[in-house]
């Protein structure tokens, strides 16, 4: 175990966390990411129980989740295994796969609403897409404040919105605005 | 006071407002127009040209002369239309366009001058002195003739955007966009209607009127219950949308808190961009005027407006609500604000009524087969003259209502250039099947405007667009309403000698029209430019119509003849700032932090922006005062001992896959494919025409994974430019590509003690020069288990080594090395110094990268290798390229006092300084505290023959001329033994 301290992606020593009225935004700095991809026409492993999804799509077991990032290519997120090498993790689940250390690639922030139907409204404003694309179980890769984002949908009352890393401190800020605005008309 | 009973304004809450520094009182609900009539305001303006004096003219966003200054300070806002304006407590406002004051405007000579200002004057005058034209007559035509004035100040408010994906768009909330919602709506279609009114409702608001055997705003409001109450819809009040754009998207303005007297804290306005399955246009009609001489002054307004002034606001136009209004119209219409007038208890002169059978449909005269054919009062209307059978009489009056018809809104149908079409029945241009794929259009925005039409065609339409949508209709029945009378007889102006005003914004006249006419301006496009009209911010809502109809009499030619006139977004004016959207100053656009940002911001170090990144340029210490002490020091310290840099903004790309040796062997010029597990590679990437865009390393970690360095400048598109090469040119190759950039914090530990550092941070690898020599690299870890990646490699031509840990780590292991390395003065330092450091050892970076260079200019002419196929090689032998004598060497001044300038170029000797003498220029300089003086890099005609040779780098832009010796690029270990140590 390495004795240096990590600090997270906003440059502090825990994460940050903030509420605006009915919505929540909390950076989850120990989220593990890993990118996996397989061979072309190679059968989809089921690492950790996880079905691989679809292009659009997430799905979850547990604790684990995967997206679709491109073909043959997916995400998979851990909670709480920051820290840990996940790479490897997941390598010893899938040997054949091809396996990229991400987790301090990206930085995760989640968003979180009081009651159903609130987070439409902080989509709306994030992404041009249609809400239909954004619902539980969806995940989509788009432009934001011209910033690259995924957004994983992954309940009616929670989205994480995930940027590179050093673009931390832009997004809180940006998402920052947006909740205070709504979270002023609660 | 004008104020009569009724309204939809709220009694209750009195809002009191100023207009030119008096002070008023109106009340919740009522419009800046409407409180400045209630108080007897009928002079609010001047106008554009002439300085006329100009009344509210019409109640809506179509308003060409009731344009005020709003607001004060850095919020002031110039030619604000007051007809939309919500009265808020503390209103500021003030008249604009004139000199002194609004009733004694002294530009009003222009007026006595106006027969030398007709249309076109400044196209034939002002020619002479050709030198006057844009310091003298341009400025002062401009002063004269401008509108509001801006703040001159940044503006303070914030903005906000936000995207819709409707299944339909409804734009107007009036009876048919209503109903077609509703319609949509109940078959389950996701609806947002979007109205540009403070409340939906549209003409109803205006009208009165029964639906249903109740009263029509009963059934506004049951239909609003109704839709509020649905989730699938979306009520957007205050919300213009502007413009039609291609793939069905629209651009809409919501005004969020305009109408607030602090803003209450909200963004000003939204930008919503809207992308629609399908859109209904229920965007109504505008009344149109009959010009007749002297028809612009205060008091003299639309006659539909003034029915919605009477209804909706409760308030009447005259100045002295004693005084009678008159109508002046060609249609039953006009007769309809008569009847609202007389029911409201409003002293009626009569219409005069050009029709020769009109009569009157209550209790009022009607003067038929009469005309308006002049008017009184300076500063607002006292009289009107009306002209019957030859015989004109002049008869008091406060105010006068014309209508010359109703125009069908077709604005946002035309954005994709659909024109509309003539309809004689209606004389009227309603839309033709040309509007923006997928929009619809319903109610009186195609002639269909009595309520009973629009209701029926709400539902009409809306069913349309769910067929098209595949959504199946719910069986409705159609409101009931009743059918307003309509008919109309062409009429379009009143001949007269003195002016009559048909662009009241711009000031063009029917004269001005016959003017173009008897210039052969004819076209309406010509008729357009040559007299402004149409051309201000109302873009001729109130006009082009009407002076289509004058141009078309005077050429003898029907109305579709002469031409139709179609319109461009915006719809009504848009601020910059909500189409800007979003944040302004340090964060309008993204920073990129480093995985030390905390500890260089600790440290004080200044920053300089390298494409969105933020880096550490240099790390001043105490006493420094200077950047150059700071940047020398730094520099020093790597030659001497070891230097500490962030380097993480290098690209990063992680290569996987059984092919990914081949795939990088096309990829690079070089020859890759013989790299060996553990070892680096220094590389070249062309492009398809041969020329060099960038160069890096590439490491090979592990048998099918590579990891490819990029430069800072570059990560984005070399990683765009492989992923080409994997989805579109060798697809067949079984390769991975993910960028890691990011993901891994990386240290450029470099000097001839950088080892000795490095040692003792390293868990247990063997870092000596035999087990880990130049160029190798390997997976290791250091502070006690932290996984990392080593790589030995130089930028500064010292022994150095890349080292890289998970970013989160990286602020820590910097803080790490430098404690740890106290003793061996280990020094952090910056990109100011790197580029020392770089040019030092003549490493070229994106100043010598120019995207013309080719790998021979910067002397890797042979790595290119002809023993492969790669992106670029062929193209790099072609004739042109395989010529280019330019090459990169580096340079010295004469006398060491003097500096190497970079974008100098050189000359030889003796030679002129011009282009035809032009031997090279110089890329990148520094002053090397190594060597003691300025030193520079650049590309010299044959410049690896030269050596040794003086020439002078010349600056003429700054006076500078410079002579330098032309000397070896690598200044420092020219063998390269240091970083083999």
């Amino acid at each position: 175990m390495t004795d240096l301290t990590p600090i997270t992606a906003l440059g502090a020593s825990a994460p940050r966390s903030q509420d605006f009225g009915a919505y929540t935004l909390r950076e989850n700095s120990a989220l593990a990411l890993v990118s996996l991809a397989i061979a072309r026409c190679a059968t989809p492993p089921t690492p950790f129980g996880l079905t691989l999804p679809s292009a659009g799509c997430c799905t979850t077991h547990a604790d684990y989740t995967a997206f679709w990032t491109s073909p043959d290519q997916w995400m998979i997120t851990a909670e709480n295994l920051g820290e840990t090498d996940f790479a490897a993790t997941v390598q010893n689940e899938v040997p054949d796969a091809r396996l990229t250390e991400q987790t301090d690639g990206w930085v995760a922030f989640d968003i979180t609403a009081e009651t159903d139907g609130q987070i439409g409204a902080v989509l709306s404003r994030v992404a041009n897409l249609p809400l239909i694309d954004l619902t539980p179980g969806k995940a989509v890769r788009t432009g934001f404040d011209h910033m690259s984002i995924f957004l994983v949908r992954r309940s009616e009352r929670h989205v994480t919105v995930i940027v590179m890393r050093t673009l931390a401190v832009t997004l809180w800020h940006a998402l920052e605005t947006i909740l205070q605005r709504l979270g002023d008309t609660k | 006071m004008t104020r009569i009973q009724g309204g939809l304004i709220n009694r209750d809450k009195k809002l009191n407002f100023t207009f030119n520094g008096t002070s008023y009182q109106g009340f919740e609900g009522d419009t800046l127009a409407s409180a400045l009539l209630a108080n007897g305001v009928q002079l609010v303006g001047r106008s554009f040209k002439y300085h006329r004096p100009r009344g509210i003219y019409t109640a809506g966003s179509e308003e060409p002369n009731a344009l005020v200054e709003l607001g004060t300070g850095a919020r002031l806002e110039p030619n604000t239309r007051a007809t939309v304006v919500e009265l808020f407590e503390g209103l500021s406002a003030k008249s604009q366009n004139h000199m002194g004051s609004l009733e004694r405007d002294l530009l009003a000579v222009n007026d006595l001058m106006s027969p030398f200002l007709a249309a076109g004057f400044y196209y034939k005058t002002f020619m002479w002195p050709r030198v006057f034209w844009e310091k003298v007559y341009e400025p002062i035509i401009r002063k004269a003739a401008g509108l509001g004035s801006l703040s001159m100040l940044p503006d303070p408010d914030s903005y906000d955007r936000g995207f819709l994906h409707p299944d339909l768009l409804v734009i107007g909330g009036g009876a048919a966009g209503l109903m077609a919602a509703l319609t949509a709506a109940r078959a389950g279609a996701e609806v947002v209607i979007a109205d540009e009114d403070s409340r939906l409702g549209g003409r109803l608001l205006s009208e009165g009127g029964m639906i249903d055997d109740a009263p029509a705003l009963d059934w506004v409001a049951c239909v609003l219950d109704e839709l509020s109450s649905m989730t699938n819809v979306k009520l957007m009040a205050r919300t213009t949308v502007f413009g039609a754009y291609d793939h069905g998207i629209f651009g809409a303005v919501e005004r969020v808190s305009e109408h607030l007297a602090d803003g209450g804290g909200k963004v000003r306005q939204t930008y919503w961009r809207i992308t629609a399955k399908q859109t209904i246009l229920a965007s109504g009609a505008t009344e149109r005027h009959i010009p007749f001489a002297d028809n612009d002054r205060p008091g003299i307004m639309m006659a539909g407006a003034m029915r919605s002034y009477a209804n909706r606001w409760a308030v009447t136009p005259q100045r002295d609500n004693k005084a009678p209004v008159a109508i002046f119209t060609n249609n039953d219409d006009g007769h309809r604000t008569a009847m609202t007038l007389v029911e409201k208890g409003v002293p009626v002169l009569g219409v005069v009524d050009a029709r020769a059978n009109a009569s009157s449909f209550g209790e009022y005269e009607t003067f038929a087969n009469a005309t308006v054919t002049g008017s009184h009062g300076r500063k607002g209307l006292s009289s009107i003259e009306v002209t019957r059978k030859g015989s004109a009489q002049w008869l008091e009056c406060g105010a006068l209502g014309v209508s010359g018809g109703w125009n069908p809104n077709v604005h946002l149908a035309s954005h994709h250039r659909g024109r509309p079409v003539w309809n004689e029945d209606k004389l009227t241009f309603v839309p033709d099947n040309n509007a923006p794929k997928g929009m619809l259009i319903a109610g009186a925005a195609r002639g269909n405007g009595s309520t009973r039409e629009a209701l029926a065609d709400g539902v009409l339409i809306a069913k349309q667009a769910l067929m098209a949508l595949g959504i199946t209709p719910v069986s409705a029945a159609v409101p009931v309403a009743g059918e307003e009378a309509s008919a109309i007889e062409a009429f379009w102006h009143v001949p007269a000698k003195k002016r009559a005003w048909v662009d009241f914004q711009n000031d063009v006249t029917v004269k001005d029209i016959k003017l173009a006419h008897q210039e052969n301006m004819r076209p309406v496009e010509h008729l357009k430019r040559w007299t402004t009209l149409g051309m201000a911010t109302d873009q001729g809502k109130t006009s082009n119509v009407t002076a289509l109809a004058v141009m078309a009499e005077l050429s003898s030619q029907t109305i579709p003849e002469t031409g139709t006139t179609i319109f461009r977004p915006p719809y009504t004016p848009v601020s910059m700032g909500v189409l800007g959207g979003g944040d302004t100053g340090a964060n309008f656009r993204p920073h990129r932090l480093t995985p030390t940002d905390t500890f260089a911001k600790s440290q004080g170090a200044v920053f300089t922006e390298v494409g969105q990144w933020m880096r550490a340029q240099y790390f001043p210490q105490e006493g420094e005062t200077h950047w150059r002490q700071s940047v020398d020091r730094e520099a020093l310290a790597v030659r001497s001992s070891v230097g500490i840099c962030d380097v993480t903004t290098l690209g990063k790309i992680d290569v996987q896959g059984k092919d990914a040796g081949e795939f990088l062997h096309r990829v690079y010029a070089n020859m890759m494919g013989t790299l060996k597990e553990g070892m680096v590679r220094y590389g070249l990437m062309l492009r398809e025409d041969g020329k060099l865009y960038d160069d890096g390393t590439c490491a090979r970690l592990g048998e099918n994974h590579y990891v490819v360095t990029t430069t800072t400048a570059n990560a984005g598109i070399v990683f765009q430019r492989m992923e080409f090469a994997r989805q579109c040119l060798w697809p067949d190759l079984d390769v991975t590509l993910i960028s890691t950039t990011d993901a891994w914090a990386q240290f450029a530990i470099a000097g001839p003690n950088s080892r000795k550092l490095l040692e003792r941070v390293m868990d247990d690898m063997d870092i000596s020069n035999e087990a880990f020599p130049f160029m190798a690299c390997r997976a290791t870890t250091v502070c006690g288990g932290l996984r990392a990646r080593l790589f030995r490699i130089s930028f500064s031509g010292e022994l150095a080594f890349e080292l890289a840990v998970p970013a989160r780590y990286g602020n820590a292991l910097m803080e790490r090395l430098l404690n740890l390395g106290k003793d061996l003065n280990a020094t952090p330092y910056g990109t100011e110094a790197l580029g020392v450091l770089r040019i030092e050892k003549g490493h070229s970076t994106g100043n010598e990268l120019t995207g013309q260079t080719t790998a021979a200019m910067i002397g890797l002419g042979k790595m290119v290798s002809a023993k492969k196929d790669s992106i670029g090689s062929i193209m790099s032998r072609r004739e042109g390229l395989a010529n280019e004598t330019l090459r990169l060497v580096g340079f010295e001044p004469i006398d060491s006092n003097q500096p190497v300038v970079t974008g100098s170029h050189l000359i030889n000797l003796g030679d002129p300084v011009d282009l035809e003498h032009d031997q090279g220029w110089i890329t990148s300089a520094a002053y090397s505290p190594h060597v003691g003086s300025s030193i520079g890099l650049g590309y010299l005609q044959n410049g690896d023959q030269r050596m040794g040779e003086e020439i002078v780098a010349a600056n003429p832009l700054e006076g500078q001329s410079v002579r330098v010796r032309v000397v070896s690029a690598h200044f420092v270990d020219p063998k390269g033994e240091r970083l083999r140590d």
